[in-house]
């Protein structure tokens, strides 16, 4: 076994065990850690895959972002100190046996799937390639998209402010 | 050989603070105080758990500081290829960036921008 | 001349002659980690040594002068002092994660260090995304404080970690659009790249008055990201005890300690790398016998040169600005450092196209 696949089995195994903690945790900023090293592994990935760019970009948006602002919110929670309710057996049996369901379903798929051999030599995407993407308004190009995202992320923020913002009117009542 | 490097710096940072850290549980004292382990409070015995609910500000600025990383990560690729796609590169980032100003404007014109 | 890459090339013809493929690679990994754990422990320890006596010349004081020559082995006494602490855990903490937290830090700042330029062939990590790479791992370092403060379970320590939080985050936007400027230039994020673009000189010049804009938002966008004064509303000592890491104590709080300054001299070098040329002599072209004096000097003097010059101007800022409120502090960022890059990055945009520079 070499790095290569030791690399994998350990990300992989990192990625496996730290989803089950997040759901089975009973302290919700721990969840909140866990799913760091969730996303952390699966930047690792990326970043086996030679897709370094897309690595960056999950360490950078979800690990340095979005995690920031789930522990932001957990702060914004009333005792958070308490721990979760524990569940009931019947519910941790029927979750059990969904998730069981939905593994069986996919082990099939993959199983029965009819994979595509890759290619001997891996295809390397840098940054320049997806920035031509971006920047091409012929065929295959993504500059109509890439200006729709700007008008998505202006909806995120006004809908984020719309949230997070009490009006001026009623800031006296309360 | 960049893959390895990478996965040795990771491993590096953890020898250093893991191993001195080890190394300090070995010659450190080891000795127990009631009041050693209560949290520092100006020397008063601590009230209350201090896991309370906090202000909405940090959250808020969370969301918008989302909103522009994710800015920031589509504008990446496109500043690499400015110099040479040249002029509709320069279009496009002139409406994308009229938009976001539009989105931090409003922020600013909803008070979302100032701290209380 | 001066170039490293002969010298990792001899070791490296070294190793093939005498061991196997897979034995070559684990000493020439092992031979890179030490040398870096230890340019990371001298340079840390030059550091606090260096903002002693900055801050001992500001106020008209000797500063460290007892241990060693002119007090030079001050830090490294304190080091040991330090080991010799006693780790507390405050009672009511999050245990795991309160031990997470240093970790988290260090592991952070190490990863970054690796992929600085320090002089030709002298660079560990060179992707080819170099500084989206790093601007993407200091975004960790943020909840390295979060847990830290939030696990300790202690006001001062929750309060400390949640506006370093958000002063951090904000700041890093700033940082982020300084530094696509002259990824703009360059049309590379390779930090070798970058470096090898200023052969004829530096961007700061090159790219003349939008440039300089962009180089002093990151100046103090990064002071504000690395939680320094007068930035340090997170841990300002005379309201908030120690802010995130008051209740650390011995080595892990020199964690936090060794990792802000390890911050503080990646900003500065990635400042001089990106603006000031890195490791690259000063050239002006046209005037060859001043280019060969200036080649004269090796790279990595020029390098740690333009790094602790720009270190020293950052610990200015310390000493005597006063800190700053934390709504003054968002007011800076999100009214006018973001708002002034917006319109620098347009500007600048322009600038390349047009080719307005030299």
């Amino acid at each position: 076994m070499n790095f290569h696949e030791t690399f994998f089995i350990l990300l992989a195994a990192i990625i496996m065990i730290f989803s089950v903690l997040v759901v089975t945790t009973d302290k919700i900023l721990r969840a909140a850690t866990y799913l760091l090293f969730v996303l952390l592994a699966t930047a690792g990935l990326y970043y086996w895959l030679q897709y370094e760019f897309m690595a960056a970009v999950q360490v950078a948006l979800y690990a340095g972002g979005i995690v920031v602002l789930i522990v932001f919110s957990v702060l914004l929670t009333h005792q958070i100190h308490h721990k979760l309710v524990s569940i009931t057996l019947t519910r941790k049996l029927l979750a059990f046996g969904i998730a069981g369901l939905g593994a069986l379903v996919s082990i099939v798929t993959i199983v029965n799937y009819d994979f595509n051999t890759a290619p001997a030599e891996a295809m390397k995407v840098d940054v320049r390639q997806i920035g031509l993407h971006l920047v091409n308004t012929g065929h295959n190009g993504f500059a109509l998209p890439f200006e729709v995202v700007s008008i998505l992320l202006l909806a995120a923020l006004i809908g984020a402010i719309t949230i997070a913002k009490k009006e001026e009117s009623n800031s006296d009542n309360i | 050989m960049q893959s390895e490097l990478l996965v040795l710096f990771f491993v590096l940072g953890l020898i250093l603070s893991g191993g001195a850290i080890v190394f300090s549980y070995f010659i450190m004292p080891h000795s127990f105080n009631a009041t050693k382990v209560e949290a520092y409070e100006c020397g008063i015995p601590s009230k209350n758990n201090s896991w309370s609910q906090f202000n909405v500000g940090y959250y808020l600025f969370a969301l918008i500081y989302l909103v522009f990383d994710v800015e920031i990560v589509f504008i990446f690729p496109w500043g690499e290829v400015l110099k040479e796609v040249g002029k509709p590169a320069l279009v496009e980032i002139l409406i994308f960036f009229f938009v976001l100003a539009l989105g931090l404007a409003y922020a600013w014109k909803k008070k979302a921008l100032k701290w209380e | 001349m001066y170039d490293f890459s002969q010298l990792t090339q001899a070791i490296h013809l070294f190793l093939v002659q005498h061991l196997n493929s897979s034995s070559v690679a684990i000493v020439e990994l092992v031979l890179v980690g030490l040398l870096f754990l230890t340019m990371y422990a001298i340079l840390g320890l030059t550091l606090v040594y260096m903002e002693r006596k900055v801050c001992a010349f500001i106020q008209n004081r000797l500063g460290p002068n007892r241990v060693g020559p002119l007090g030079l082995l001050q830090t490294v006494a304190d080091l040991i002092k330090l080991l010799f602490k006693e780790l507390l855990m405050v009672k009511k903490a999050d245990k795991f994660l309160f031990n997470l937290a240093p970790f988290i830090v260090v592991i952070a700042s190490m990863m970054t260090i690796g992929a600085l330029p320090f002089a030709k062939g002298f660079q560990a990590i060179d992707l080819n995304i170099g500084l989206f790479y790093i601007i993407s791992i200091t975004s960790l370092g943020v909840l390295g404080i979060l847990l830290a403060g939030w696990s300790s379970n202690s006001k001062y320590s929750l309060l400390g970690a949640l506006r370093s939080g958000a002063q951090i985050i904000s700041y890093e936007l700033s940082v982020s659009l300084s530094l696509l400027s002259i990824i703009m230039f360059t049309g590379s994020m390779q930090l070798s790249v970058i470096v090898e673009s200023q052969a004829n000189g530096w961007w700061i010049f090159k790219g003349h008055i939008p440039v300089f804009i962009s180089f002093l938002i990151f100046l103090i966008a990064s002071t504000a990201e690395t939680n320094r004064g007068p930035f340090d509303i997170a841990e300002a000592e005379s309201e908030l005890t120690a802010g995130f890491h008051t209740e650390y104590s011995g080595i892990k709080f020199a964690f936090f300690f060794l990792a802000e300054y390890m911050n503080m001299f990646l900003s500065a070098a990635l400042a001089a790398t990106v603006f000031l040329g890195g490791w690259m002599p000063f050239h002006v072209s046209g005037f060859e016998g001043l280019n060969q004096v200036m080649d004269f000097i090796p790279p990595i003097v020029w390098f740690f040169g333009k790094t602790f010059t720009l270190i020293y101007v950052i610990m200015l800022f310390k000493w005597t600005f006063p800190r700053l409120r934390v709504d003054q502090l968002l007011t800076l960022e999100w009214k006018y450092l973001l708002p002034i890059n917006l319109v620098n990055t347009i500007v600048i945009a322009f600038v390349v196209v047009m080719g307005w520079y030299f």
